[in-house]
């Protein structure tokens, strides 16, 4: 309980200059403007927990502090076909509903293990015939988790700090020694 | 740039017009210049200037808006260029949109176009091989186009001449299939692209797995430095266009060279309507545009035109040059203007897993792609169900394959540990096809495009001989692929349209005979002899290696030819 008072402080402290323009925003409404899909704040903060649950903040930055969340919104208006952003959305709908009829509780007032938990039993059903996890459903979290990992490993942070891009590699070896790679 | 408001004649007449600024165009713009003939040089679309107009050239991953990928309103907007490979984020200001020059598909045919200063050698693949002569003796002994009315030793001067100046890198295999040329040092094959060219040299005498050959500058020469390009950094972001000038674009390379002479004025905006010919004179004597900012008609003048519009354009050109001589077309007396339209076949690939050199991987980037397996099939004779052959890309490579299973901190862990996979190798293939009377292109009777120009009718398929080569290919490499120990063999193939290949030729075709080809062997019209065409369409046949090399070399040639006859009087 403590620990997640902490994060979640945390996460206001350092996520407020970021969300300040969502002051300003119209009541109700996601924080930045979509053209194809209709996302309330609520909605919003919901992506954003899960986001926050897939890549949590631990001594290295987490979803929040790299605003994938809206890296997911953002995508998921401008890259993806009407029926899958229409299934994006009847699927979080479902989402929010078996949340609840598990938990008898919002997602955002689950535990982190129960998050992960909740994540983790949707993802493990691999089976597209599946009646336990509908396609929607699985659309929904599929959206938000391939995104939330796309936009992780290619965001500054990740390319500058953890696995290195190089812009100008200035080299091209045909044959390097493996161990020499992991080395480096 | 010439001062459009000046109206006289005389400012608009100049020593040679180039119609196209791209991969040929370049070439014929660099050889008048440096020949000392003061030229205009005619784009249909936008200027490129090398640098300073390759906005993504310098952006990170994370740049990008969308992280690379096209957003889904422009993918659905653009079903065929979306098809090409190279249309993403970082490039797609590059290419042609569907809507922005329709044209008829009487069959599928995904016309892939770029319509800009240096045209598509900024989105090449750099790819560059010699025609041998079992390619230029080729229609002549198994009987299909016409024969080729030049041989190998034609033309290996003029492939040694503009492979210097263009920068190839490669080894000197000593292949006949596949001449040697004046080349920077090559990029090697990695562990694995050599252990398999050792073993199909062991296992076949007559195939060979060699380092692509491709036009980047390994190690610059002084003749590269003096066009203001560098070493190739190895970014094989190459699409973006290169601010090193790493591989050959006529962005980077002849178009900045021609303008450098001071005599060479380059036009954009300008859609060629037609080339003008002079019944009385017996010639042609200009080139009327269309600027497409104001939608006025503009007539050029010039004693000598080349036409290096991009294959099937400059087919619409000619098509389009009507007069009571030529009712069918600029220099059409035989009637095969347009016809024998010929592409490459690159439908089918292979892939599979090699269990070995595990303590070998590779490091930086390799902007040759790896290995290229010359054609091996029907060289010195027939020897198959099926005419010609088919060269073929191979390469290995080793990649991070990080689980992107389950949430929280275990899967951040996973998202940076060396996961290294094991070798994978793949395979795609690179098949000729035969030029055909069925396989052509025609104005269309109705339809025009947003200049009043008609829209080209595109009508050319695979045939049965496509098909029977596709089958081989996958045969034959699946056979190496399986006596060099590989695993986990896969080879497919896809129903892809023509046009995809970006290799389309042919339509206006070289030949002896002016009753079956339009172009002689100087790439000049049989019937108007200052009209020269040096681009695909001049292909009498496509043999299997990645064309520019060659139209580079022709243009060069053909300029050569074109200028001795002009100061002799003939032209």
């Amino acid at each position: 309980m403590h620990r997640r008072t902490v994060i979640k402080n945390l996460a206001l402290i350092i996520g407020g200059a970021a969300l300040l323009p969502a002051c300003m925003q119209e009541k109700g409404k996601a924080s930045i403007a979509l053209k194809n899909v209709e996302i309330s704040a609520d909605q919003e903060k919901l992506i954003g927990d899960m986001a926050e649950t897939i890549i949590p903040k631990t001594n290295t930055p987490g979803a929040k502090d790299l605003n994938l969340h809206l890296f997911v919104l953002k995508m998921l208006d401008d890259c993806y076909k009407k029926a899958d952003q229409q299934a994006f959305i009847s699927g979080m709908a479902q989402f929010t509903d078996a949340v609840k009829k598990k938990y008898d509780n919002s997602f955002a007032g689950l535990s982190v293990k129960q998050r992960e938990e909740m994540l983790l039993s949707i993802e493990k059903d691999k089976d597209p015939k599946s009646i336990s996890i509908s396609a929607e459903l699985k659309t929904f979290y599929g959206i938000v988790k391939g995104q939330t990992v796309n936009g992780y490993t290619n965001s500054r942070y990740f390319m500058t700090k953890r696995v290195i891009y190089e812009l100008v590699p200035g080299r091209y070896n045909a044959h390097f020694p493996y161990k020499q790679k992991q080395a480096v | 740039m010439a001062n459009l408001n000046i109206d006289s004649v005389k400012d608009r007449t100049f020593d040679a017009i180039v119609i196209g600024s791209g991969m040929s165009g370049g070439w014929a713009a660099k050889e008048f210049t440096d020949k000392g003939l003061k030229i205009l040089i005619l784009e249909r679309g936008r200027d490129v200037k090398h640098i300073k107009d390759y906005p993504t050239t310098n952006m990170y991953p994370w740049e990008f808006e969308h992280r690379g990928e096209m957003p889904m309103a422009v993918q659905e907007a653009n079903p065929i260029v979306n098809r090409c490979y190279a249309f993403g984020e970082d490039a797609a200001h590059f290419f042609v949109k569907d809507k922005e020059h329709p044209y008829v598909q009487e069959k599928p045919f995904d016309w892939i176009r770029g319509y800009q200063v240096g045209g598509k050698s900024l989105l090449w693949a750099r790819q560059t091989q010699r025609w041998s002569e079992f390619d230029f003796e080729g229609p002549a002994r198994d009987g299909f186009a016409v024969d080729w009315p030049i041989r190998y030793k034609d033309i290996a001067p003029w492939y040694s001449y503009v492979e210097k100046f263009a920068g190839i890198s490669g080894n000197k295999d000593g292949l006949a299939e596949l001449p040697d040329g004046e080349f920077l040092p090559a990029f090697p094959l990695n562990s694995v692209e050599t252990y398999f060219s050792q073993h199909v040299k062991s296992k076949y005498s007559n195939r060979h797995v060699i380092s692509a050959r491709c036009a980047h500058l390994s190690k610059p020469n002084q003749i590269h430095l003096d066009q203001g390009r560098v070493q190739c950094q190895e970014r094989t972001l190459c699409q973006r266009g290169c601010p090193f000038g790493g591989y050959f674009s006529a962005n980077a390379s002849t178009i900045p060279w021609a303008l450098k002479s001071g005599h060479c004025t380059l036009r954009p905006f300008s859609v060629v309507e037609s080339i003008i010919y002079d019944e009385k004179l017996g010639k042609a004597t200009g080139v009327r545009i269309v600027d497409t900012n104001t939608k006025e008609t503009i007539e050029y003048y010039a004693q000598i035109i080349f036409v290096n519009a991009a294959a099937l354009n400059t087919n619409l050109v000619l098509l389009n040059s009507t007069s009571n001589r030529f009712p069918n077309g600029l220099g059409n007396d035989s009637g095969v203007l347009g016809k024998y339209v010929a592409f490459h076949n690159y439908s089918a690939h292979i892939g599979a897993e090699y269990d070995g050199f595990k303590e070998w991987t590779t490091d930086g980037r390799n902007p040759a792609g790896g290995g290229y397996i010359p054609r091996f099939r029907n060289v010195y004779k027939q020897e198959t169900n099926f005419l010609r052959g088919y060269a073929s890309g191979f390469s290995a490579y080793r990649y991070q394959q990080r689980s992107w299973d389950g949430v929280g901190s275990s899967l951040k862990d996973n998202l940076v540990k060396d996961d290294l996979s094991g070798w994978k190798v793949g395979s795609h293939m690179m098949g000729e096809t035969i030029p055909k009377d069925s396989n052509y292109v025609a104005l269309d009777k109705t339809l025009k495009d947003q200049w009043g120009i008609p829209q080209l009718k595109i009508s050319v398929e695979y045939d049965d001989n496509d098909e029977k080569m596709k089958k081989d290919y996958v045969e034959q490499l699946t056979e190496m692929f399986t006596t060099a120990g590989f695993t986990n063999i896969k080879a497919s193939t896809d129903n892809r349209a023509p046009g995809l290949d970006i290799h389309e030729m042919g339509g206006a075709r070289m030949g002896n005979d002016p009753k079956t080809s339009v172009l002689n062997k100087w790439n000049q019209m049989h019937a108007v002899k200052n009209v020269f065409v040096t681009d695909g369409a001049c292909m009498t046949s496509t043999s299997c290696q990645n064309p520019s090399l060659t139209y580079m070399a022709f243009t060069a040639r053909a300029v050569d030819y074109a200028v001795s006859e002009m100061k002799k009087g003939n032209i």
